[in-house]
Parts: structure tokens; sequence; C-alpha cells
């Protein structure tokens, strides 16, 4: 049985830098098929659906409230041809009802352990409108290594440079915060894997850069350090959410090769100085992360805010704009309040104001964002800070030799395209 | 970000989303003849689909176990102050009005904020 499993493209956010990294939600599903299902993969983002390649049966995994229209456009298209498709992932959960109207059937929750019955009932022809586990989670221990087999690798790399692996250790999140929605989708739990297990499928991986995707590390201290000590002989160089705010766990993480954290900024405190500060003490680069457009915003904490981000020292600042997501706490009160006036899910990608916020018009809020964006970077640009960041990370692995060096046959390849320079004659 | 009992008599739980076991503070009482009716939501102690989510859902819900005639409901959502730093975190009451088909709430609700006088007068916490 052959399944053609598709990651829809979305529309990149102008003027920031486009990375397309190997996405890690179909990889993950993939491992959960069994072995008589022979998966195809495409990722839509660095490549073109071939909708003649012959196949079975389609399976849409979407991550992003962006992709979804793009998801259902494409299942139509197969649903023409007489192909069932399935739907599966994150932003699948998120618009659940609209997706069923595309879809032969849709599936909520995490696969570990149920796809064997699914797809026996695609077999017998009994494939269900809805597969719902929601709120019924998987033994942990079940997740086992990704299908990173399926990548096409040539097509995550820019100039010879391989693009990171994402990896999880955990799934779930104990915290519940106002513009996240991963509290609905993980009931609230936060379900470490066991480091054994994390440990072999980290060692499966051939790349020596790690984007550790879980939602955040600082949610079992016990758990993070063991996770930490156990990854030190790896040499592994990882990028993460936040890190315990300890010297101890600070330390080890910085031993297990923790490269850079994506970390929040919301205030303008000498706590969030202070953390950064303390990144760094230990090696650790920081990206802040900004969400503007807050209800306890004005343009002057706005502009505040980013005078601020130029003092403390940040390697890297990603701004968005807050995106009501259903199934958040930002979207509950938006909508009871009457402030959301886009639900185009096209327009959902944190770059573009959906609802009206409260100190600032919609138009303003979306000026600030750009001038965020143009005020951090103006004296020195994102590649450049990035460049600095990867020169770090070049070092440490040229200090405990894993450094491996560019393939010099992709040097002209970005992501899967020709690199055109801008060479003088 | 635990929400004070004040705030509710018992915890209800409700199927959400997707028959999502999930939970909600509830606190009903009559008041000049109306059967009040406050939803609150628990955030952390949640494991489900949120109140307003559910909305009118959760109200049908609410009134078939209680019995309650739902053209004598005065429904209402509660946002807790969980003493959160964050302003969207204070205390809010939103007063959430249904269509009524075949004797239940029905299509998608619609809200309105309370004002200070409003909460003294409907409010008993």
């Amino acid at each position: 049985m052959k399944l053609k499993l598709i990651y829809p493209r979305w529309k990149k956010l102008p003027g920031q830098t486009t990375f397309n990294l190997p996405p890690h939600g179909p990889v993950v599903f993939a491992a959960t098929l069994p072995e008589w299902v022979d998966v195809s993969f495409t990722d839509e983002n660095v490549e073109d659906i071939d909708f003649d390649e012959p196949c079975d049966m389609v399976a849409i995994s979407m991550m992003l409230s962006t992709q979804v229209k793009r998801g259902w456009a494409i299942a139509d298209k197969y649903r023409e041809k007489g192909l069932q498709v399935m739907f599966g992932g994150i932003s699948t959960m998120l618009h659940a009802e609209e997706t069923m109207l595309h879809a032969d059937s849709v599936f909520l929750g995490e696969s570990e352990g149920r796809m064997e019955a699914v797809m026996n009932d695609w077999k017998n022809g009994q494939l269900k409108k809805v597969y719902n586990f929601m709120g019924q989670m998987p033994d942990i221990s079940l997740v086992g290594p990704a299908r990173r087999d399926l990548y096409k690798r040539e097509l995550y790399n820019h100039k010879g440079v391989p693009m990171v692996d994402l990896f999880h250790a955990s799934r779930g999140c104990r915290f519940s915060c106002y513009p996240c929605a991963v509290s609905y989708l993980g009931s609230r739990c936060f379900r470490p894997r066991p480091i054994d297990k994390t440990i072999a499928d980290l060692e499966t991986i051939d790349n020596n850069r790690l984007f550790i995707v879980d939602n955040s590390l600082a949610q079992n201290k016990e758990w993070e350090m063991q996770l930490f000590k156990e990854m030190i002989p790896l040499k592994k160089k990882w990028i993460s959410h936040t890190i315990e705010d300890d010297p101890q766990v600070l330390d080890l993480a910085a031993q297990a090769g923790a490269w850079y954290v994506y970390q929040a900024v919301y205030d303008t405190s000498n706590y969030i100085r202070e953390r950064v500060k303390r990144y760094h003490d230990y090696g650790i680069g920081v990206e802040g992360t900004i969400l503007l457009g807050l209800d306890n915003q004005t343009e002057d904490d706005i502009k505040r805010l980013i005078d601020f981000l130029l003092e403390i020292d940040l390697d890297l600042a990603e701004f968005t704009v807050l995106a009501p997501f259903p199934h958040t706490k930002a979207y509950d009160d938006l909508l009871r309040q009457g402030r959301i006036f886009d639900f185009d899910w096209d327009h959902y990608n944190a770059g573009q104001v959906v609802y009206h916020p409260k100190h600032m018009s919609a138009e303003r809020l979306q000026e600030l964002y750009e001038y965020a964006w143009k005020a951090f970077y103006k004296d020195e640009t994102q590649e450049e800070k990035m460049f600095k960041l990867f020169s770090n990370v070049v070092l440490r692995e040229m200090e405990d030799g894993t450094y491996r060096p560019r393939d010099r046959k992709l040097a002209n390849k970005s992501f899967g395209k020709d690199v055109t320079r801008n060479i003088k004659k | 970000m635990k929400v004070p009992e004040k705030y509710y008599d018992e915890i209800f739980d409700f199927k959400g989303q997707w028959d999502m076991p999930s939970k909600c503070g509830l606190k009903s009482y009559e008041l000049n003849g109306k059967q009040i009716i406050i939803v609150t939501e628990l955030y952390q102690d949640n494991p489900g689909t949120s109140v307003t989510y559910a909305g009118t859902f959760l109200a049908n819900q609410i009134c078939e176990a209680k019995g309650y005639n739902v053209e004598n409901v005065t429904y209402i959502e509660c946002n807790p102050d969980t003493s959160s730093k964050l302003s969207f975190y204070d205390e809010e009451f939103f007063e959430v009005s249904f269509d009524i088909v075949d004797g239940q709430f029905a299509n998608q609700p619609k809200y309105r904020q309370l004002s200070e006088e409003e909460i003294k007068e409907v409010i008993r916490l």
C-alpha cells in the first residue's frame, strides 16, 4: 500500500530571512505507520507536489493555521481524482470542523499505537470520518525514532550547509499561556520521554545541529538535568525554547551543547535583563521572542520595549503580533469582545494584525510591528547576526572535533534551487 | 494560576469539543425569578475545552444536568481574578445570549460584558 504524505506550503513573512527546516510532525507520524505501508513524503515548501505520482491514499499533515487552506485545496484536488484523503497534525486539531469538509477522515490526537488499526480500516474499506483521540494521550514511551529517512536532504540545505534537524524530548506543557493552544492540545500535562529512549533516538540523527522543539524544557528540573547529562557525550549543538533559570541547569545545558535559546521578552524588567545575561554567562546565545499587541501594551510600551531589546545584547530578535489562534485564551477573549475582524486563516501568520488592539488601531500595530523589525536590525542585519551565531557554533564544533565542512556540491544551491550570485565581472 | 474557590460552588465536569473531558467552575442561584448560571474558566485545572469555546454546548449540558428551563436562564461566563500580574487575567463577567430552538440553546452565542453596577447587582460570590 502506497501512502503519499504531504506537508502543505505556506506563505513566508515578507522581509525576513527564510529558512526551510525539515518538518518534524510528518516524520514522527510516519514512524507510527505499520510496516506494510510504503510512504513517500513531499514537503511543498521545498518542492512541487506531483499530483500524478501513483498512490493509494493521501495523508496531509498540518502544523500551522496558515497551512490549512492550502491543505484543503490539495485534498480537494486529490478527492476529485477519486483518492481518499486523511488529515492530521496540530492545525488539523485546531481547525477540525472546517477540515472535515475537505477530508475523508481526520485524525485528532497523537498517532502512536493507533495507526495499525486506522490503516486496517482503510484496507477493509471502513475508514472512519473521525478518529478522535483528543485528551487520550498514548504512553509517551511509545514515541520512537522519527522517519528522517523520508527527507530529501539536499532540499534542506543552504549553500552547502545543512539545516538543523528537529527533535522532541517531551510533549505537552503544564503551563497555560495566553496566546498558546498547547494547553488544549496536550491536556495541560507535561509528558517527558524516557531518557534512554530519547538518547537512543538522538543517536540515530546524522546531524550535529538540532532544534529541540519541546514547548519548554523548564518543566521538570530533575528530568531536564538528567537529559542534559546524558546528552553531553553526543556532542550535539542545539537550539531550544526556554531552559530552567538555575545555574546548575544552565551549566549542564551548556555542556550538553546548548547553542542558543528562544526566550520570551515581555517587559523591560531587570529580571529579563539578568535572565539574558545569565544565558550569556554560560555561553548560550539568546533569540528574544517578542509578542506585540497584547492588551497591556500601549504604543509607548512597544517603543520602550524595542529600545530595551537593543540595550540587553540579544543575539537575535523575532517579533510577532498576537494571533488569536482557536483554543487559546486570546481567541476566547477577543471573540467575546467582538474584536476579531479577520477569520481568513492565511492571515494568522503572526505577522498580520487580524483583531482590534486595545490601545491603538490595527493599522498602527501593523506599523509598529514593521518598525520593530527595522529598528532592531538597523545596524546589523538579521543575516549578519545569524552569521555570528553560526560562527560560534562552528568554533565550538572545531574545538570538540565534530565540525563538518559544507558540502561543496551544494554550494550553489539553496533549498533545492539555484543560487543567483551578484558577482561583478 | 489557581482559581479562588469563591468563584464556584462546584466543579462541573462536561464534554468539551470532541468529547474531551473538561471542567469548569459552576455557581447557580435564583435572582428576581431568573436562574442565574455563572461558569468560570479554571485554566490550569481544566484539562479540555475552555468555557468560551464550549459555549452553547456547555450551556446545554448544564441546563440538562440541573433541570433548568433554558427560557428562564441568565447565563454568565466569568474570567476569574487569578492574582496574575498580567492585565488580561483580570476578573471579567460576560452575559451570554443564545438563540433557543426546540427547548435548547442553539447557534453562536453573543456576548456582553457586565458593568460594575451590573456585577454588584447580579453576581454573588
